[in-house]
């Protein structure tokens, strides 16, 4: 019988983790959610030396304060599930912020093992890390990693199973703060095993007394569902403010800084300098693409092309599988007709595989290569450089340049930029992001731009529609920036030096993501279909035609029969073309029937009135169903709103 | 908070000791004496590194009051202009190297 061991990654972010990761896990890996919260979670197993090793990978984090959900999930899960080892992965290039946070995982007392990774990165930036040496100082096992070539994965494994078996017994450092702090941890310690004792069953009482100097809302929620919860915070509120007069800092930043210089004195200690720095071409190309005027051509160019290589090589697929597909789909119905009434053939047909078809369709040519591209964006460092650039705009807007990657996101899929909010750091921000990036025109939205207003009217009207997107993002970013209570968060973000990504790990990260959207995406646009698919078989989109005939025909000027296209474009947006064209062509009448403004207002309302249903399920996903609501009816009267002030306009405008 | 922006753009010069990290010039180096700000911000500054007393460099700075650049603890992190400014810093005087 194999025996059973659960271990856990923990670092900070861009130090190589989920390249590890991906080495340890292979293809057993389900990426999900953390029960209850948006944080998510890969998990993956392995099979090494007769151990079946489960492995989690705990989100990317700084530090274990209360700072982020990530910050919370991951302490939470080390404190209360107790994996049997937790790997440490180390940016040996970045070593003192690392250990920064290696220090906060012995005050949370877990058994670690450390990965000394990126050493390839350290020697040149004229680094080398004694591995040696830092395990004496940490007095917990260090095996040096370059987890791109999966150098030094195997010793790794070795480790954590020689920890287990106890053969290596794990004695780590146990820290010290200077003295006044040490003395008033020690006492607030005590007071804590006194009072609350259940808590010190789960958490470590010595990390329960210093979280509580460190103001940490989360412990101190905790505490006050104790009896004597209270008087334990009410002492911790004492020692903190004596500490905070003697150092005239906040708590949180002197236990920061505490940590800080012990981090330091490590790192030197355990650094070797090797050869002397040189100017690499990262150093190279960094500046020159966070050059202050040069940063911007070149970021306009690398998401141009990016688009470009993406819809052109995403038409050509897209076209070639729906023409496969409906052959097929042709002779399932040929094969079904025999077997089962009319109706339920149509059912099945139109509802079920043409659903199926829209999803294959879409996902396939546009949303995989997007994911590919992203990645190598991600991986190489070239994001945060974005981010930093667009800074300034996004700030505009109350959000800060982070917010730009969901964004770009948005023009690709509206599903994986929702998803994509999460890297904002308050619940307000990440709400406001997606508010924004619903309306960005996704893939399918463009196909309806260019196929309509782009074919018929010509590209300067297409591009004119664009140019009003973006000013609507701006306005209502901006609007809601306002009326959403909570004040904005400036950008604090790690920049990292580029790197070349590793193949494996972006056709990975592509796979899973990948999953993610078909999970979401796929039963939506399936059962949506079905529903819509029986509605029409029941005569109700008569029904559906009369009752909007008013807003359709009165309001936006459109012939009535296109509130059914419209309809069916909440499934997913480009089949609102097809149909229009359908059904005009049951009317013998064609897309060219439609006036030059009718197209164009088409086409907007169709940008704006409603994410579509696998948008909705993934906001829902984020936020609940309140908020998911929430943008919904505000995009739909938005869409109406500015849909009949823009037939109005436009017959001024066009006709005189 | 626009006031604030507008305090910390005209340091006064009374106590000209201490600029806030917008007034750096790029490559300028100095050590931090304090940030102001939300317990929130303060914190999340010190847990990347930026605690008093550590060496900071202004590595870059965007145009039209943008984020900038700086360099701490072997570490390359960006600042957007409303947190820069609330970064307090000794200029360092010895040892220019451009």
């Amino acid at each position: 019988m194999a025996r059973q061991l659960r271990i856990a990654l923990a670092g900070n972010p861009n130090v190589g983790k989920s390249v590890i990761f991906n080495q340890l896990t292979g293809l057993n890996q389900t990426v999900g959610n953390w029960p209850g919260k948006t944080v998510e979670k890969a998990e993956g197993t392995l099979y090494f030396e007769d151990y079946n090793i489960r492995v989690v990978d705990l989100p990317g984090i700084y530090s274990l304060s209360a700072f982020s959900m990530e910050e919370i999930v991951s302490r939470d899960y080390i404190a209360i599930e107790k994996p049997d080892i937790i790997i440490n992965v180390v940016d040996a290039s970045a070593l003192e912020r690392n250990l920064f946070f290696t220090l906060q995982l012995l005050e949370l007392e877990a058994p670690i093992v450390i990965a000394l990774n990126q050493v390839d990165l350290a020697a040149k930036k004229g680094l080398e890390i004694s591995a040696e040496k830092l395990a004496e100082m940490l007095k917990v096992p260090v095996t040096p990693t370059v987890a791109i070539s999966g150098t030094g994965i195997n010793e790794l494994l070795l480790e954590v199973v020689a920890v287990t078996h106890g053969a290596e017994k794990l004695k780590p450092l146990k820290i010290r703060y200077g003295k006044e702090i040490q003395s008033t941890i020690e006492n607030l310690e005590k007071i804590v095993k006194d009072k609350i004792p259940q808590l010190c069953d789960v958490y470590p009482s010595k990390w329960i007394a210093i979280k509580l100097l460190e103001r940490d809302i989360d412990v101190a929620q905790k505490i006050k569902n104790f009896k004597s919860g209270e008087e334990v915070l009410e002492n911790a509120e004492n020692l903190a403010g004596e500490l905070e007069k003697i150092h005239g800092e906040p708590s949180a930043v002197v236990m920061a800084s505490e940590r800080y210089s012990l981090a330091r004195k490590i790192a030197e200690t355990v650094t070797v300098f090797g050869t002397s720095p040189r100017i690499s071409w990262e150093q190279k190309l960094s500046e020159v693409t966070t050059n202050k005027v040069l940063g911007y051509p070149i970021l306009a160019a690398v998401f141009a092309s990016m688009f470009i290589l993406i819809f052109v090589g995403g038409n050509t697929v897209s076209a070639g599988l729906e023409q496969t597909l409906s052959i097929l789909i042709a002779r399932a119905q040929s094969v079904l007709i025999l077997i089962l009434p009319g109706i339920a053939v149509d059912l099945v047909v139109k509802g079920f595989f043409f659903g199926l078809v829209a999803g294959i369709t879409i996902a396939l040519p546009y949303i995989v290569p997007f994911y590919i591209l992203l990645g190598l964006l991600e991986d190489s460092g070239y994001l945060p450089r974005a981010a930093f650039l667009m800074d300034n705009v996004m700030h505009k807007i109350g959000l800060h340049g982070k917010a730009f990657i969901p964004l770009i996101l948005g023009y690709g899929c509206s599903v994986p930029a929702c998803i994509g909010c999460r890297i904002m750091e308050t619940e307000r921000e990440r709400f406001l992001s997606a508010f924004v990036v619903v309306l960005i025109p996704c893939a399918a939205r463009t196909v309806i731009i260019l196929g309509l207003v782009g074919r018929f009217v010509g590209l300067s009207a297409a591009l004119a529609l664009y140019a009003f997107d973006l000013a609507l993002v701006f306005l209502l970013g901006r609007i809601a920036f306002k009326v959403l209570p909570g004040e904005p968060v400036g950008l604090i973000m790690e920049m990292p030096p580029y790197k070349i990504p590793s193949i494996r790990n972006i056709i990975m990260k592509t796979w899973s993501r990948t999953k993610d959207f078909v999970y979401i995406a796929f039963p939506i646009i399936v059962a949506g279909s079905l529903v819509i698919e029986a509605l029409a078989l029941s005569g109700f989109m008569g029904y559906v035609v009369d009752a909007s005939t008013p807003i359709i025909n009165g309001w936006l000027g459109l012939p009535a029969v296109t509130s059914i296209p419209l309809i069916f474009g909440i499934l997913r947006k480009e089949l609102a073309l097809i149909l229009l064209e359908d059904v005009f062509l049951q009317q013998g009448l064609n897309l060219q029937s439609l006036t030059a403004i009718q197209m164009i207002v088409f086409s907007l309302v169709a940008m704006i009135y409603i994410p579509c249903l696998a948008t909705i399920a993934a906001c829902k996903r984020e936020f609940g169903w309140k908020k998911a609501l929430a943008i919904t009816f505000i995009d739909i009267g938005l869409a109406l709103l500015l849909g009949g002030m823009a037939y109005r306009i436009l017959q001024l405008v066009m006709t005189t | 908070m626009r006031n604030e922006k507008r305090r910390s753009k005209n340091p006064n010069p009374a106590c000209d000791e201490e600029v806030s990290l917008i007034n750096l010039e790029e490559g300028d180096q100095g050590t931090l004496s304090h940030a102001f700000g939300g317990f929130g911000l303060v914190r999340r500054l010190a847990e990347m590194g930026l605690t008093p007393g550590v060496e900071v460099k202004l590595v870059r700075k965007c145009l039209f009051r943008g984020p900038v650049q700086v360099e701490v603890r072997g570490v390359a992190l960006a600042l957007g202009y409303g947190v820069a400014a609330r970064v307090f810093v000794k200029p360092l005087k010895a040892n220019q190297n451009g």
